[in-house]
């Protein structure tokens, strides 16, 4: 459910447009008609307690939900309170719950994606409500259970079962969404969003537990919500914080670079340069995502070690063949040995240069990452940077000097080429 | 060394220690001989109850402040005031004292492992929790003002439920605010830092976590007429996963701190500056700034502008005498601030840290005089760079007095005279605005 709400990319190829507006078109079309169905068979009882959880309904679609890095939702209060609806209200209840928070689900979105959210949160939330009833649920229905065991069999087990049923849903739709729409592999998409999110599923799970029993057989109603509401706040505001505190340690090392580039202005935009092009060889080569970022902070970071050189000898010198900066790798990783972070990253900028130096005797072996930054930050010295004197040499050059050093193989070559074809491609 | 008792001249520590040990006397006397007979009674919630404390006392969080909080355990103690009913067990009718003891006898365990482990215990600390519990557990079983107590309604069903639990948050939130008034006064004795920013620092710093604990504890109770002891692990999912984020949040707070050493080690490494004198001002910085009281977050930015006061020496050509700052002309150090705001500026969103780097040059005069605007925080740079550059890092007492009388020859002309009399605090006693035992124990 709300785990994974989906904002429609906006430029999907045209072609296919017409049978993602068809498709959503449908769902829309259906959430509404179970929904209705839902109200029509089993009833529902405008009570003080429709009341309150649409109110929450509102609430949670005001609090809105918190995403880290890579857009997973941490926290939705949404998907808790369409949990609780199941057990509090049943499917009807569910269905409209779910229709009121899907548009807002997913943040800023577009309406087609809103349109697709509202219906398929109330399908999610008629078939989980059903889900809950034949698992043996009693949606609303007083006395509540007591004891341990009853509460269990009574409401633990069938939440648990609509929780899992109403993902399953959710999983469903939103791969064919995302299908219909970009061509990703169903397969992908369902397995990527279970394992992403399936965890967190299982938390809405439990506090909506939680909610339901503080509400019915503690006797507490409405009130269960100010009980919960704070742990619920209390978590989004840390995620928050640890967001905030992210994104200014991402902003730490770019001081790094920025201490490079003051020491030697003639490298201005190189690092960036050259942590562009060693992330995208990396990828291009098809290496594990911690490889990736490891190359794109190590082509970042290459040059550290100039900074604790004498400036003059960093102006003056060109850093091709440039003899008297020879150990500044080396005192590059001498600085960032103690940042745990950037363990991966310390081989390619140890070795960056000797990977693309070339020798007379055995070459010696070096890692994948740290010939791709060798690479890339030698390509990019000899066609952007250039000697002291500014002598520049054409693309088909650089490669042909490239293949005589250790790292010169036909694959990261390859690689290469294929990293430059793709930023001519961006930035044209 | 372990350090189980508080030093001898701390004075609200001892009275605190002394108000704790009379609460357990008290509790002791008040059970009496049916101390075993409760315990028979209620062995499995006494176990379980004890367990969570003990273990929530051993996930204790060190906020960034350097004041650490336990809020399972915190939230814990608090059910075992409130507990009623418990499906499957005796109702819990127990009178304040015995909940007192079991608390401070979960409490004193996680402290003994520490101290066999030779970690550090404040017991003052541990006091003003157990002060914090009687106070609720008092008010809860004991005061009854329309002859019944909080808990009396609770079990009778005499009231609404909602009506009860209202009373439990309010009651846990009196029993939490008196253990943070207490240990914030305790603390702020001990870094010698101003009470009333310790108590800010108690109150504000976690204010959503204490939130949390004080709705998480009344949970509990109300969840176990119906839900027996499960509802202890249950009621605690959603505070512990506040506890996982807070954690993720303070432990990324440590590896951002250590981005920012790193290039303070930029200059040293480069024999532009002497080695770990960064470090030392960004320490002695952060202690002037305790003492005078400045929040978390001015603290944090204070910390990182000391650590990155010299940065604009890296692009200087030929690097100054042992990169002693307060011995280059005022220009030159002008043009090394300006240079490291510079660079500072080049990323978005540590403006503040660039303006705190670029306004260390200011002489105090200027502030006096001509009304300019200096940021605290830069004034205490100024201060202490110009103590570790004259003392050369070293705490040789004969070092340390030439340098305070140079720095106060400046009084006034060159330095704030408020950050030289913290100066002077904190260089009187090395535990002055020190957090203790910055590494969390027990993980």
């Amino acid at each position: 459910m709300t785990t994974e709400g989906s904002p429609l990319p906006g430029g999907a190829p045209r072609r296919v447009a017409y049978t993602t507006n068809l498709y959503v078109g449908g769902v829309a079309a259906v959430g509404l008609c179970l929904t209705a169905a839902a109200i029509r068979i089993d009833g529902i009882t405008v009570d003080a307690t429709l009341g309150v959880v649409l109110l929450l309904a509102v609430l949670s679609m005001l609090l809105g939900s918190v995403e880290s890095e890579g857009g997973r939702t941490l926290v939705s209060l949404s998907a808790i309170v369409m949990l609780a609806a199941m057990a509090l209200v049943g499917p009807a209840g569910a269905g409209i719950v779910g229709m009121l928070v899907g548009p807002f689900d997913a943040g800023r979105a577009p309406l087609r994606a809103r349109i697709f959210n509202s219906g398929m949160f109330a399908i999610m939330g008629v078939v989980g409500g059903c889900a809950y009833v034949v698992a043996g649920g009693r949606p609303g229905e007083t006395p509540w259970p007591r004891g341990t065991s009853q509460i269990a069999f009574e409401i633990g087990i069938p939440l648990l079962v609509a929780d899992v049923v109403q993902f399953a849903v959710n999983l469903v739709l939103l791969a064919l969404v995302v299908r219909l729409a970009v061509g990703v592999s169903m397969r992908t998409q369902v397995g990527q969003i279970a394992t992403s999110s399936g965890p967190a599923q299982i938390g809405y799970g439990i506090i909506a537990f939680i909610m339901v029993v503080l509400w019915g057989p503690a006797r507490l109603g409405s009130a269960s919500v100010f009980l919960i509401l704070p742990p619920l706040l209390a978590a989004q505001w840390a995620y928050r914080q640890y967001a905030e505190e992210r994104k200014g340690h991402d902003r730490a090392l770019e001081v790094l670079v920025a201490a490079v580039e003051a020491k030697a202005p003639h490298l201005i935009g190189h690092s960036t340069r050259v942590a562009e092009l060693s992330a995208s060889m990396a990828e291009h080569l098809g290496l594990r995502a911690q490889a990736v970022a490891d190359a794109r902070v190590a082509g970042m970071l290459h040059d550290l070690g100039l900074t604790t050189l004498p400036t003059g000898m960093v102006r003056s010198t060109g850093v091709l063949g440039g003899r008297g900066l020879r150990g500044y790798p080396a005192r590059g990783v001498r600085l960032l040995t103690g940042l745990s972070f950037l363990a991966g990253a310390l081989d390619a900028i140890g070795h960056h240069r000797d990977a693309v130096t070339p020798t007379t005797g055995t070459p010696a072996e070096f890692s994948i990452p740290t010939m791709v930054v060798g690479l890339a930050d030698e390509y990019d010295l000899l066609t952007e940077v250039g000697t002291p004197d500014g002598v520049l040499i054409p693309k088909e050059d650089a490669l042909a000097l490239l293949r005589r050093t250790p790292a010169g193989r036909d694959s990261l070559l390859r690689a290469l080429e294929h990293a430059l074809s793709l930023r001519a491609e961006v930035s044209s | 060394m372990t350090r189980v008792l508080p030093a001898a001249h701390l004075l609200r520590a001892w009275a605190v220690l002394a108000v704790g040990v009379a609460v357990l006397v008290g509790s002791l006397y008040g059970v009496g001989g049916n101390l075993p007979s409760l315990l028979l009674a209620h062995w499995l919630t006494v176990v379980v109850f004890v367990i969570a404390i003990v273990v929530g006392e051993l996930l204790r969080l060190r906020m960034p402040s350097g004041r650490s909080a336990a809020p399972l355990a915190s939230a814990s103690a608090l059910a075992l005031v409130f507990l009623g009913r418990i499906d499957g067990e005796p109702v819990f009718d127990v009178p304040a004292g015995f909940v007192v003891l079991v608390v401070a006898a979960a409490l004193l365990v996680p402290s003994a492992i520490r101290v066999s482990r030779g970690g550090a215990v404040g017991l003052e600390l541990v006091a003003a929790r157990v002060v914090g519990v009687a106070v609720a557990a008092g008010v809860a079983r004991g005061f009854a003002p329309t002859s019944r107590s909080l808990w009396a309604l609770e079990v009778e069903r005499a009231v609404s439920a909602w009506a009860v639990a209202l009373g439990m948050v309010a009651v846990a939130a009196v029993g939490i605010s008196v253990e943070l008034v207490l240990s914030a006064a305790v603390r702020s004795e001990s870094q010698r830092t101003p009470w009333l920013a310790a108590l800010r620092d108690e109150f504000g710093e976690a204010a959503p976590l204490t939130f949390a604990v004080v709705a998480s504890g009344p949970m509990v109770a109300l969840m176990a007429p119906v839900l027996g002891l499960l509802s202890l692990p249950v009621a605690l999912f959603p505070l512990a996963i506040t506890y996982v984020a807070v954690d993720r949040y303070v432990q990324n707070r440590v590896t951002y701190r250590q981005t920012i050493a790193t290039l303070s080690h930029l200059t040293e490494h480069g024999g532009y500056t002497p080695a770990g004198h960064a470090e030392r001002v960004a320490d002695l910085s952060l202690r002037i700034g305790r003492v005078l009281g400045l929040a978390d977050r001015e603290l944090r930015d204070l910390e990182y502008a000391a650590l990155l006061h010299d940065l604009g020496q890296i692009s200087l050509i030929e690097p100054i005498p042992a990169g002693a700052t307060v011995l280059a002309a005022p220009a030159d150090q002008r043009d090394i601030a300006d240079e490291g705001a510079r660079i500072i500026r080049h990323v978005e969103g540590l403006d503040t840290v660039a303006d705190y780097v670029e306004a260390q040059t200011t002489p105090y005069r200027q502030v006096r005089e001509l009304g300019e605007e200096v940021p605290m925080a830069s004034r205490i740079i100024k201060v202490a760079n110009a103590f570790d550059d004259l003392t050369g890092g070293t705490d040789d007492a004969a070092q340390v007095r030439v340098a305070n009388e140079r720095i106060h020859l400046g009084l006034g002309y060159q330095y704030d005279p408020e950050v030289v009399e913290a100066l002077a605090v904190a260089t009187s006693d090395t535990t002055v605005g020190r957090v203790e035992e910055r590494q969390p124990v027990g993980r």
